[in-house]
C-alpha cells in the first residue's frame, strides 16, 4: 500500500485499496464487537484482511470462523441481539445457502451489517458479479445499498451502521458490492479518523429489547396467527420510517465529512449528466464506470443522455426515483440480475422502476430493459453507446415490441 | 461379446485438470483412474460425485458420469443417486471443508444409514478454492491467512468419528504413495456398505505446514505394524494416534457389516428403482383401490 499525506482532522490518510480493503478499514473504525467469517470469494479477502488487523493489535474484536454461511449468519445475528456491533458478509450461494438466518435477522429486527460481495449463483460455477444474490432478501426486511467505488463502500460501513441500528429502523443492513470490479480493484481512498466516524457514528444501543441477564427477555416465541400480522406491520413501518432516517444519516454524513471531500446530494441515487437529458440510463454497481466514460462521448456529439447510478434498492426511492425518471422521454434499465418469468422478461429493477414510473402513464418515459454482464462478463463501452442509442430511440417513440435486450451475448 | 480389457488411461478424459503443479490431489486421482481398472467398472457403470473445492473439481477430470453438486451436499446428492440405481458404483469425492465442515452432519447420517458408497476425502488440513484459510482439520496453532496468530481452535478426527458413526470400511492414505491409495480404494469400492477413505492430499500452494515432507516424516502402513483391522478398540486407538508417528492404511473393517440401506430398504430389493417398471398389473391396481375405498 502506498501513503499519501493528507493529514486534516477528519482524513487520517489516502491509501491504494481494493474495495474489501476499505470495508475492513471501515469495520475497524466502526469499533465492531464481534465478527462471524466463512469464506466464498469475493468476499473472502475482507475476512482475512479483518483477521490480520486484530492480529495486528489494530482491531479488538471476537473473531470466529463458522462451520458455513448459516451458522456464521447465526452468530452474527445472535451476537447483534446481545448488544454487540457486529459484522458478517458473504458471497453468491454462500449468501443463498444462510437464507434461513437472514429472514430471521430480518423479522428479529436486529441491525449487523453484512457485506455481500457479489457473484453469480452456481451453477455453473462462476465467481464474476450478478446481483441475484443480495436482492434475494429484497422482500424481508433488508436495507439493502450499493457501493460503486471503494470510497463509497468504505464510507456507507458507518452510514449503514448508523441507519440499521437507529431505534427507529433496526433492520440488518446489505452493504453490496460488485465482486471482482469493486470488491478487488484497488482505489485511492480517504479513511477518515477515528473521532469523526465516532462524531458521525453513536454506539450501538439495542435498548430495551438487549438480550442480558439484567433484562429477561424471550427472542422470537411461536405466536402464530394471533401476533405475526402486527409484527409483519411493525417491519413495514420500519422499513417506510428507514426513508427519513436515511435522508438525515446522509445531512450528518456531509455535515461530518463532506467539507472535506465526499459529499453526497443525494442518499438514493446521484446522477450524470442528466441535466436536459432526453435518455438516461439507470443501474447498478460497477457498471456506472463505463456508462458515464459513454454519457460522456456522446454528450461530445450532441446526444443528450445521462445515468443514474441507484445506491440504494431497499428501501426503493421511489418518489425520488419517480420525479428524476419523469423528466426523461427515455428511459433504459440496465439489469446485472435475472427475473425468469417477470413481466416481459425483465430483470428485477426493470420491475421496480416500472412499478415507482406507473403513477405517470402516459406522461412517464418510454421504459426498456438491457440484460447483460452476467456471471462477471464487462459490459464495453461501446455497448453503453449502444443502450444509450436504443433508449434515446424508445423516448422518439421507436419502442421495440421486444422491450428486454441482452447485451453482450453469443448468439 | 466380452467387453474389452479397461486400463488406467481409459479413465482418463481429454479435459486437463486445474490444480496447482505438485497438487497432492494428483495422486488421488490417478490412483482412483487404477483401482477402477483393476476392478474392471465401465465408465457409464461408475458415478462420481463430488462438493465445492479444489478437490471437487474431480468428477470433471475422470472419464465416468459426474457431478460437480454443492457445497458439502455432495453425500446427500450420491445417497439418491444409489437410492434410485443402486447398480451403479457411486464415489464421492471432496476436501475436508466440504465433507467436514459445512456438509459434516451428511457425513454423520450417511454413515449411520450406512449408504453403499465410497467417500475419499483429500484432506489438505486448509480452505485452498479460497486461498487459505482455517479449516476444521488444520491442526491448533497453525498459522493461515485467518489464524495469523495461529489456530485455537481443535482439530476434528474423522476416522474417529466414523468409527462412533456406525462406518463399516475406514482407511486413511497419502496421495504421495498412490499405490498404497489403489488398494484402499479397491476395498473400499468392494466394501458392502459405506467407505471412507480419508487421504492426505498437500496443497503445496496455500499449506506450507502440511507438506509432502511432513507426511513423509511421520506416515507408517498398518500393513506393516501388528494391527488387527477387525477390533474396534484397536481401530480407535489408531484413529486417536497423530504426531510423531501417523498411521496410514486399512484402520477399520467390520468383521460383520450390517447390509447397507439399498439391500436392507424393501423398496430397493431386487432390480434396480431405475431398472423397475412402473407398470402395476390389473390385480394389484383392485387390490390397492380396495385397501384404500
Amino acid at each position: 500500500m502506498t501513503t499519501a499525506a493528507q493529514p486534516t482532522d477528519v482524513w487520517e490518510h489516502e491509501l491504494l485499496l481494493t474495495g474489501c480493503q476499505a470495508v475492513s478499514h471501515a469495520v475497524k473504525l466502526a469499533d465492531v464487537d464481534v465478527i462471524a467469517a466463512y469464506p466464498i470469494r469475493p468476499y473472502t479477502e475482507v475476512m482475512d484482511q479483518l483477521s490480520q488487523l486484530i492480529a495486528d493489535g489494530e482491531l479488538d474484536a471476537e473473531y470466529i470462523i463458522a462451520d458455513s454461511e448459516h451458522s456464521q449468519f447465526e452468530i452474527v445475528k445472535h451476537a447483534s441481539s446481545v448488544g454487540a456491533r457486529a459484522f458478517g458478509g458473504s458471497s453468491g450461494t454462500g449468501w443463498m445457502y444462510g437464507m434461513e438466518a437472514l429472514a430471521v435477522t430480518a423479522t428479529d429486527r436486529l441491525p449487523p451489517l453484512f457485506l455481500v460481495g457479489n457473484r453469480a449463483l452456481d451453477d455453473p460455477g462462476a465467481f464474476g458479479v450478478e446481483h441475484n444474490d443480495a436482492m434475494s432478501v429484497r422482500d424481508l426486511g433488508w436495507l439493502i445499498c450499493w457501493a460503486s467505488t471503494a470510497q463509497e463502500a468504505l464510507e456507507h460501513v458507518f452510514i449503514g451502521y448508523r441507519v440499521a441500528e437507529d431505534k427507529r429502523v433496526r433492520m440488518p443492513m446489505a452493504l453490496a458490492m460488485d465482486g471482482g470490479f469493486l470488491t478487488h480493484a484497488q482505489h485511492m481512498v480517504k479513511v477518515p479518523t477515528l473521532e469523526a466516524v465516532k462524531q458521525f457514528l453513536p454506539p450501538y444501543d439495542l435498548g430495551d429489547r438487549v438480550l442480558h441477564p439484567d433484562n429477561p427477555i424471550s427472542v422470537a416465541p411461536q405466536v402464530n396467527e394471533d401476533w405475526v400480522m402486527e409484527l409483519r406491520r411493525q417491519n413495514w413501518e420500519a422499513a417506510r420510517r428507514a426513508r427519513g432516517v436515511i435522508k438525515e444519516a446522509y445531512k450528518e454524513f456531509n455535515g461530518v465529512f463532506g467539507s472535506h471531500g465526499s459529499q453526497y446530494d443525494n442518499p438514493y441515487f446521484t446522477e450524470y449528466m442528466t441535466e436536459d437529458a432526453d435518455a438516461v440510463l439507470i443501474g447498478i454497481g460497477a457498471v456506472c464506470m463505463p456508462t458515464q466514460t459513454a454519457a460522456r462521448r456522446l454528450r461530445e456529439k450532441g446526444h443528450k443522455v445521462g445515468y443514474v447510478n441507484l445506491r440504494w434498492f431497499r428501501p426503493f426511492p421511489t418518489e425520488e426515483l419517480r420525479a428524476c425518471l419523469g423528466r426523461f422521454k427515455g428511459v433504459g434499465v440496465i439489469d446485472r440480475d435475472f427475473s425468469q418469468g417477470s413481466p416481459d422478461n425483465g430483470g428485477i429493477l426493470l420491475q421496480d422502476v416500472r412499478s415507482c414510473l406507473y403513477p405517470l402513464r402516459g406522461d412517464g418515459p418510454n421504459v426498456i430493459n438491457f440484460m447483460g454482464g452476467l456471471g462477471g462478463r464487462d459490459i464495453s463501452i461501446d455497448e453503453c453507446i449502444d443502450m444509450y442509442e436504443r433508449t434515446l430511440a424508445a423516448g422518439r417513440g421507436n419502442v421495440p415490441e421486444e422491450i428486454v435486450s441482452w447485451i453482450g451475448l453469443r448468439e | 461379446m466380452a467387453s474389452p480389457v479397461l486400463v488406467a488411461k481409459d479413465y482418463k478424459p481429454e479435459v486437463p485438470s486445474d490444480w496447482c503443479p505438485g497438487c497432492g490431489d494428483f495422486g488421488v486421482l490417478t490412483a482412483l483412474f487404477q483401482a477402477c481398472a483393476d476392478l474392471q467398472i465401465q465408465p457409464h457403470d461408475l458415478l462420481v460425485v463430488s462438493g465445492i473445492g479444489c478437490s471437487s473439481n474431480l468428477p470433471g477430470f475422470i472419464r465416468s458420469y459426474g457431478v460437480h453438486s454443492i457445497h458439502g451436499r455432495a453425500l446427500p446428492f450420491a445417497t439418491g443417486s444409489k437410492l434410485a440405481n443402486g447398480a451403479m458404483t457411486v464415489v464421492v469425492t471432496g476436501g475436508d471443508g466440504d465433507g467436514y465442515g459445512i456438509g459434516l452432519n451428511h457425513f454423520i447420517q450417511a454413515m449411520r444409514r450406512n449408504i453403499n458408497v465410497t467417500y475419499i476425502v483429500m484432506n489438505n488440513e486448509i480452505y485452498g478454492l479460497t486461498t487459505g484459510q482455517v479449516s476444521p482439520t488444520s491442526e491448533p496453532g497453525m498459522k493461515t491467512k485467518t489464524t495469523p496468530l495461529g489456530n485455537l481452535e481443535g482439530m476434528l478426527n474423522p476416522l474417529a468419528l466414523a468409527l462412533a458413526s456406525g462406518c463399516g470400511y475406514i482407511a486413511r492414505g497419502f496421495s504421495g504413495q498412490p499405490k498404497h491409495l489403489v488398494q484402499l480404494y479397491k476395498d473400499g469400492i468392494q466394501h458392502p456398505g459405506f467407505a471412507l477413505i480419508d487421504v492426505f492430499s498437500p496443497c503445496v500452494t496455500f499449506n506450507k505446514h502440511n507438506s509432502y515432507t511432513w507426511f513423509r516424516e511421520r506416515v507408517y502402513k498398518l500393513e506393516e505394524e501388528d494391527h488387527e483391522v477387525g477390533n474396534f478398540h484397536a481401530a480407535m486407538d489408531k484413529a486417536l494416534e497423530w504426531g510423531d508417528r501417523i498411521p496410514i492404511g486399512l484402520v477399520y473393517r467390520n468383521p460383520k457389516p450390517p447390509p447397507p440401506l439399498d439391500v436392507t430398504d424393501p423398496a430397493l430389493t431386487g432390480e434396480p428403482l431405475v431398472h423397475q417398471s412402473y407398470e402395476i398389473d390389473g390385480d394389484t391396481r383392485r387390490e390397492l383401490i380396495q385397501e384404500f375405498a
